[in-house]
């Protein structure tokens, strides 16, 4: 379209003006756009070349996740680079980092929800897929990690013939019961979230097999007022309760480093210091997805800059408490006066592992400063390579703790330099494929944007919507309340 | 094999469908000349072929007392009376290493030999073994052992039988024995004496010679210089006060080192105010040199001089009178051309040796020359030792020809059949005799062996040998004692010993049992009893009691003394290698000794103490040796001397003497077996008649390729981080003080730790009937490493190989920790010598466990006696326990490292213990199972159990005596004894983890009051409590 290349100054939504708010979708779309717009990626029976071609590579990855898996279960843990003193390595840093990741979708939708951050809408449902996606990611680990996988289910207390509890004692267990509960919580708040949606998709739909497929999803949903009220008692319970669930789940993650003896690991901040890097990483991600997906989908005018802005803002935020945490421990374990501690940190700056502490500490240190300039913050190709970084960063991060503290605890006879397999290194580039193949499976089957929330924060959807002075006059609209192309134009000058 | 024939008619004829088409395994076994040669591929009715062997062992078996002597074979139809199916009976026997008899008690199970362990009653053993010696029953089992007889004639290799064999060498070795050569091992066995000279008599004009890489040959030399006869010496070292060891490593390389390691060690009791001091010169890092209290680093060539500079200080300094006979020795002593710490080390030696006249022991090690022993004689009469703490025993050495003589023979075509009878001199003849092409010239020429190793490659015979535990036989201990060994098993694999071969040689055809017995009948050491009583008494004892030799005491011989003063010149003008001509020398590896266990996996596993070296040999020298050669640790260099090269890679520890580099001998062995085969490199190919224990400017020069050496725990060359804080901390683990310190204020130890108050999270368990704890002696580990073997074998302990062990997923579960300490103020870079400490390492069994309260599914839990428990078959192995364990003792299942073992390999397992399947965590159980054996019986007796009824596997082998075990809760058990000790403390107090292993402080006994390294114990504040722990 010759108008969008004409100018594009309309996108930028990033000033802000005293007297007027600025509006969250831009284009002068009316819900009818919206609908459009969101139900047309899912409805185009023509899927875009591109979305074969990453396709393609993620299944060839999840297929390379498999067979990682299965050499793994039929050779023996062995495969892997771990050892003693070193148990833990890469399956565990990678579930820390999934779990991580899986932070931001439920903090966007829970949190921001309860504290009315208007701007979650357009990215909520897209950062609840993620994190759906990350946590089955994330649940993988734990699982084959496991010398014996065939046997893992004794980790729940599954009444059995042995009389036999788990050991209610174990950060471990712990772990178990804050990831499902978590991932449990999170299935239910997206999928709950979604079903107005697939509704407008079954409403929609002209295929048979489509109709049947999103009327079963959609569970009957009618738009009536009693559906909506109950809808959104419903949503509001659920975030209340999803809320403290962001925090819990990933101290609990930290309760397994956090209450052992190990050097590096027996610290107190580490809940809060693994919340914040969730919440970092977890942005991070976001913007690492979304920034390609309103290209590809071109959803410029429903994920504003303003958006991508805001998520900028908070990873200068997460990213500065990470920071302040990694200087807190340094602190500590000099005035703590604990000559253990106080080696554990001056090894991972200074020791055998001191190139991933730098690179840690680079990503998500430094590189986070950018942020402070809006001109880097609105720059998306500059956000998207920053994005990146804080996700290699935020690994990092996680396998500092990990590894360099098992490496060298106590004794100094057993201390031991860990390095991964091929096998270590292909199962976590798998589970990049597990993650893409039920993303973009997601992209192209499911609405990608919460329809019913946005329209919810545009003008239209308020009585006396003058008053929030974005209101640029009636837009004639034709039936299906679609605004024809001639009209837009008119608003968009 | 001829192809498929096709006839005129154009039918195909075939022997088998699997020829007919042809299948890969059919190609494969047509190939091979001995299809069928695995033992375990045979048919499921080796089951039964199997229990008829058991059936056999059970006839031997019998009650220890009164054995039943059959031959045959038998079905085990009826259980023999005393037979309890799943109750281990315990049978006395013996091996023979080095020419000298070690009495061990086997465990059997149900027919089955699965450990050895040490005979009390032996004076070689006292209850203990050696590592090598306990993986005997290792290599029994050893699936690459030769299982038949094979003749090669014509380049090919056929099966033959035993009875082929003796046809055949009815005709080889003709009337009178006229070309006949035998070449075998020294040995101190009565029996192998009466049966050469059986053979020497059927064959008057046979020729027998001896040979063996490792003996003790120089110190009977000089035994010779000194009295004119080949005396033995039997030092006596609980008698000794001061001790002064050159290039002699008693502790682990001697013949008698199990008996001279507990002697040693309990004259080092502080708290009995008895402690022994012991001074070391050596040219490499040893165990015993890592237990001095002075150690000085010399050359092997220079430790003649220095104990010159001891003669001379004696004679000058402290005018000690010398024997007449000897001053032509004596006047040659002098300490001229000795550096400055070595002419003051041999000042200090000679006054505490003159400070403790009648009280001190000289010891030559057998790498030294025959005049230095002979020196040494002189100067422990002189001291009054003699008689004392060193004695002299004639143990009837009877003479042979060397191998030397032999290639001569052989290469003057004097020698037509050659018998070898043990031994792998191929292998490991000195490069000079060049004995492969020697042996090449005799008509016919056989192999009797253990394994088809690289002689028996080249021999026209080989014959399949019986395992020490599969046969009869006798020898003689160290001290002359007459030792019995007996068969747990009939031969596995058709094997024979050497004196049944002897015996088939000169038509006899005798069982091994009749030969032993005759001999011991002929012997007339029944004393007072019958025969058949004194034969049975010494079958259960192992051993003929006093039998000992009586210690002789010989007027000196002028004549050999003249000698030995003669070559002293020579000795002592060797100059001191520097970096242009360094000194090869050359060591007795302590694991697979001169090489014949290289197939053993326990042993190739094993971590040698000082270097932590696994499946390899190496070039070891001292750190400013390697900077002042160029080189770095792991690289890659060639040795070249005596025209032969070796490639070895380097690895550099403090304290070998400068420009001494040491490699052990018994690797590289091409035909030793699927574990042994191209481990290390031969240093054999470098050894030569002249040089046997050390050359002179050997060419080292880097091949500029590098190598990673499997050890078990990082070398010392470590960033400085790391170092700097294992220099703080190893003073906290292994707690360590002077003598005079610790008598003057016995609390020193535990001023040394301080921490806070320790809360308990939660209640502690109040303990009511046993519980278990363990106390180890730092004091009294030599580093010997049996501990581990013994564990090894108990346990079922897998072995993992090379690639794994540099994965470090080895699993030993008691290990030997071993610290390099160097004084203050002495950087990474400057680091040439250290003191060394051990610190045996196993699972503390902590009361307040760090790993039971993270195991998610309960697999490991405290039980009623107090003990950390591992439930294996809970376990799903999510190694958090392993992660969390402060000590990182426990050990993971990464591989089913059962899964490729052959059948004839499981059956060393102990039935007791649980093999471990892939994926489970495993570690010291304080040998559970032997806990629960004592429990059991003392029940069903209805009384408690005794102190000392208990011994785990490391603490019954430990020839130091340094592993108590006991019952915590008993007040007057040994154990709680040790814990009232103010030498004894727990690691890691600080963590409130209460383990119940306490280590016992070490202590050293520098001469005078100095104190170089002791700076006290370090500043704490007083108003924290001290470490004293008790679980």
């Amino acid at each position: 379209m010759s108008i969008r290349t004409a100018d594009l100054s309309y996108l930028n939504n990033t000033t802000d003006d005293p007297v007027s708010r600025p509006p969250l979708v831009l284009g002068g779309r009316t819900f009818g756009d919206v609908t459009n717009t969101v139900c047309g990626i899912v409805e185009n029976p023509r899927t875009p070349p591109l979305w074969y071609v990453f396709f393609g590579l993620s299944l060839s990855l999840l297929g390379v996740l498999g067979a990682m898996i299965a050499y793994l279960i039929f050779t023996g843990i062995g495969v892997w680079g771990l050892q003693s003193p070193v148990g833990w390595g890469w399956a565990i840093v990678n579930f820390v980092f999934w779990v991580g990741i899986g932070h931001a979708g439920t903090l966007i939708s829970a949190i921001l929800f309860l504290l009315r951050q208007k701007w979650r809408t357009s990215i909520n449902r897209f950062a609840e897929a993620m994190t759906i996606f990350a946590v089955a990611c994330a649940g993988i680990f734990p699982a084959i990690h496991v010398g014996r996988v065939w046997v893992v289910y004794w980790l729940f207390p599954i009444p059995n013939q042995m009389s036999m509890w788990p050991n209610f004692r174990s950060p471990l267990l712990w772990d178990v019961f804050a990831v499902s509960t978590y991932a449990t919580v999170s299935l239910l708040f997206w999928y709950m979230g979604m079903i107005p949606d697939l509704a407008t998709i079954r409403d929609r739909a002209k295929h048979p097999i489509r109709k049947i497929a999103y009327g079963i999803l959609s569970l009957g949903w009618r738009s009536s007022n009693r559906h909506w009220h109950r809808f959104e008692s419903a949503y509001l319970l659920l975030a209340a309760l999803a809320t403290p669930l962001v925090l819990s789940v990933h101290s609990v993650v930290s309760f397994d480093f956090a209450v052992s003896i190990i050097p590096g690991w027996h610290t107190t901040i580490f809940p809060p210091y693994f919340v914040a890097g969730a919440i970092f990483s977890g942005f991070a991600m976001v913007v690492t997805l979304i920034i390609p997906t309103r290209a590809i989908f071109k959803l410029e005018e429903i994920i504003t800059l303003r958006h991508l802005e805001n998520m900028a803002k908070i990873m200068l935020a997460t990213g500065m408490m990470v920071g302040l945490a990694y200087s807190t421990e340094f602190f500590m374990a000099w005035y703590s006066g604990n000559a253990y501690e106080g080696f554990t940190f001056l090894n991972r700056g200074f020791g055998p592992y001191a190139w991933a502490y730098w690179i840690m500490v680079s990503c998500n240190v430094i590189v986070p400063q950018l942020f402070w300039v809006k001109k880097f913050r609105t720059n998306v190709v500059l956000l998207w390579i920053a994005s990146i970084l804080i996700n290699v960063g935020m690994w990092f991060e996680r396998f500092v703790i990990v590894v360099s503290s098992l490496s060298r605890d106590f004794l100094p006879s057993s201390w031991g330099y860990y390095s991964p397999t091929f096998v270590d290194v292909l199962t976590f580039v798998g589970s990049f494929g597990l993650f893409f193949t039920l993303f973009l499976l997601f992209l192209r089957l499911g609405p990608m944007i919460g329809m019913a929330e946005v329209k919810g924060v545009m003008p239209e959807a308020h009585h006396g919507r003058a008053a929030h002075g974005d209101y640029h006059g009636d837009v004639p609209t034709d039936h299906d309340g679609q605004i024809p192309v001639k009209a837009k134009r008119e608003v968009v000058q | 094999m001829s192809p498929l024939k096709k006839t005129e008619s154009g039918h195909k004829y075939w022997r088998s469908l699997d020829e007919l088409v042809r299948t890969p395994e059919f190609e494969e076994a047509v190939k091979r000349e001995f299809p069928d040669d695995e033992w375990d591929r045979l048919p499921p009715a080796s089951r039964r072929s199997f229990l008829k062997v058991m059936g056999a062992s059970m006839a031997f078996a019998g009650l220890t007392g009164c054995r039943w002597p059959a031959e045959e074979i038998v079905p085990f139809a009826h259980r023999s009376a005393d037979r309890v199916p799943g109750v281990p009976q315990y049978f006395a026997t013996a091996i023979e290493m080095a020419g000298c008899a070690l009495g061990m008690v086997v465990t059997s199970f149900d027919g089955r030999p699965i450990k050895a362990e040490g005979n009390p009653e032996h004076p070689d053993s006292l209850g203990a073994l050696t590592a090598t010696t306990q993986a005997l029953i290792l290599e029994m089992y050893d699936p690459d052992r030769s299982r038949r007889t094979v003749q090669r004639q014509g380049g090919q290799d056929f099966s033959r039988t035993w009875a082929q064999f003796e046809t055949a060498v009815g005709s080889m070795l003709g009337t009178d024995g006229a070309g006949v050569a035998v070449l075998a091992a020294p040995s101190s066995s009565p029996s192998r004496k009466k049966m050469r000279q059986a053979f020497e008599s059927r064959f008057p004009e046979s020729s027998w010679f001896e040979w063996a890489p490792i003996t003790d040959q120089s110190e009977a030399a000089g035994m010779a210089m000194a009295f004119g006869a080949p005396l033995r010496v039997v030092p006596k070292l609980d008698q000794a006060r001061v001790i002064v060891a050159l290039d002699a490593d008693f502790l682990n390389d001697h013949p008698a080192s199990l008996r001279l390691t507990r002697e040693f060690t309990a004259g080092r009791k502080p708290d009995a105010e008895t402690m022994n001091r012991l001074w070391v010169a050596e040219p490499g890092m040893t165990g015993t040199g890592a237990m001095a209290d002075h150690r000085v680093a010399v050359a092997l060539g220079r430790v003649a001089a220095l104990l010159g500079g001891v003669g001379a200080s004696l004679v000058n300094d402290h005018h000690i009178e010398m024997p007449e006979a000897a001053r032509v020795l004596i006047e040659q002593c002098s300490a001229d051309g000795l550096g400055e710490t070595e002419a003051a080390w041999a000042v200090q030696v000679a006054a505490d040796l003159v400070a403790h006249r009648a009280d001190g022991a000289l010891m030559v090690g057998r790498r030294q020359p025959a005049a230095m022993h002979a020196l040494a004689v002189v100067l422990n009469q002189a001291l009054g030792n003699e008689g004392r703490s060193v004695t002299y025993v004639d143990a009837g050495a009877q003479a042979a020809e060397g191998i030397a003589d032999l290639v001569e023979a052989l290469n003057g075509d004097q020698v037509q059949t050659l018998l070898i009878l043990g031994g792998n001199p191929v292998y490991d003849a000195p490069a000079d005799l060049n004995f492969q092409q020697a042996l090449a010239k005799a008509e016919h020429s056989v192999h009797l062996s253990l394994y088809r190793d690289e002689t028996s490659q080249v021999c026209e015979w080989h014959l399949p040998e019986a395992h020490a535990l599969e046969s009869w036989g006798d020898g003689r201990a160290w001290d002359g004692t007459w030792t019995l060994a007996q068969p747990l098993i009939a031969p596995l694999f058709d094997g024979h010993t050497t004196i049944e071969v002897l015996s088939l040689a000169v038509g006899e055809k005798a069982a091994g049992y009749d030969i032993v017995r005759s001999t011991f009948g002929d012997a007339g050491l029944a004393g007072s009893k019958s025969l058949d009583d004194a034969w049975r008494s010494a079958l259960h004892d192992g051993l003929v009691q006093g039998s000992a030799l009586n210690a002789v005491q010989q007027p000196f011989s002028g004549e050999g003394l003249a000698t030995a003063a003669a070559a002293w010149k020579a000795l002592v003008a060797r100059p001191a290698p520097n970096a242009g001509r360094p000194e090869l020398v050359f060591a007795v590896d302590p694991k697979v000794f001169d090489g014949r266990f290289a197939n053993n996996g326990w042993l190739q596993e094993l971590p040698e103490a000082l270097t932590t070296i696994t499946w390899d040999n190496a070039l070891l020298m001292s750190p400013m040796t390697a900077r002042d050669m160029g080189l770095k640790d792991g690289d890659l260099v060639q040795v070249e001397a005596s025209g032969a090269a070796i490639d070895l890679p380097v690895y550099v520890l403090p304290g070998p003497a400068s420009f001494s580099l040491t490699v052990w001998l018994g690797y590289g062995r091409e035909a030793a077996g699927k574990v042994g085969n191209g481990v290390g490199a031969s240093a054999y190919r470098l050894r030569t008649t002249e040089n046997l224990w050390s050359i002179d400017g050997p060419t080292v020069t880097s091949t500029g390729r590098r190598y990673q050496l499997a050890t078990t725990q990082d070398h010392w060359a470590i960033d400085l981080i790391g170092f700097e804080s294992r220099q703080l901390r190893v003073g906290q683990l292994i707690r360590e003080a002077s003598l005079d310190r610790y008598l003057e204020d016995p609390e020193t130890f535990r001023h040394m730790d301080h921490h806070p108050p320790l809360v308990s999270l939660w209640k502690e368990k109040v303990y009511e009937g046993e519980q278990w704890g363990m106390a180890i002696d730092l004091n009294a580990c030599t580093g010997c490493n049996a501990c581990i073997v013994a564990c090894q074998a108990e346990n079922n302990v897998p072995v993992v190989g090379r690639e794994q062990v540099l994965n470090q997923r080895e699993m030993h579960w008691i290990r030997l920790d071993r610290y390099f300490k160097t004084p203050e103020g002495v950087g990474l870079d400057q680091i040439d010598d250290a003191q060394v400490a051990f610190q045996p390492m196993t699972c503390v069994q902590c009361e307040m466990a760090p790993c039971e309260q993270v195991c998610p599914v309960a697999a490991t839990q405290h039980t009623e006696d107090g003990l950390n428990a591992m439930v294996y078959n809970r376990c799903v192995g999510t190694r958090y326990c392993a992660n969390n364990c402060p000590f990182k003792v426990r050990r993971f299942n990464f591989f089913n490292y059962h899964k490729d073992l052959a059948e004839v390999s499981k059956m060393q397992f102990n039935p007791e213990v649980t093999v471990r399947s892939r994926g489970v965590m495993e570690k010291c159980s304080f040998c559970i199972q032997r806990i629960q054996q004592v429990r059991i019986t003392s029940g069903n007796e209805n009384r408690p159990i005794t102190d000392g009824e208990i011994t785990p596997a490391c603490a019954q082998t430990c020839p130091a005596q340094a592993i108590h075990f006991g019952n915590l809760n008993d007040p007057e058990s040994d154990i709680s004894a040790s814990r009232e000790n103010p030498r004894s403390y727990a690691t890691l107090a600080e963590l409130n983890i209460k383990p119940r292993v306490h280590y016992m402080a070490r202590l050293r006994n520098p001469a005078g009051h100095s104190e170089p390294d002791d700076g006290g114990p370090p500043e704490h504040g007083h108003d924290a409590p001290h470490g004293k722990e008790s679980a």
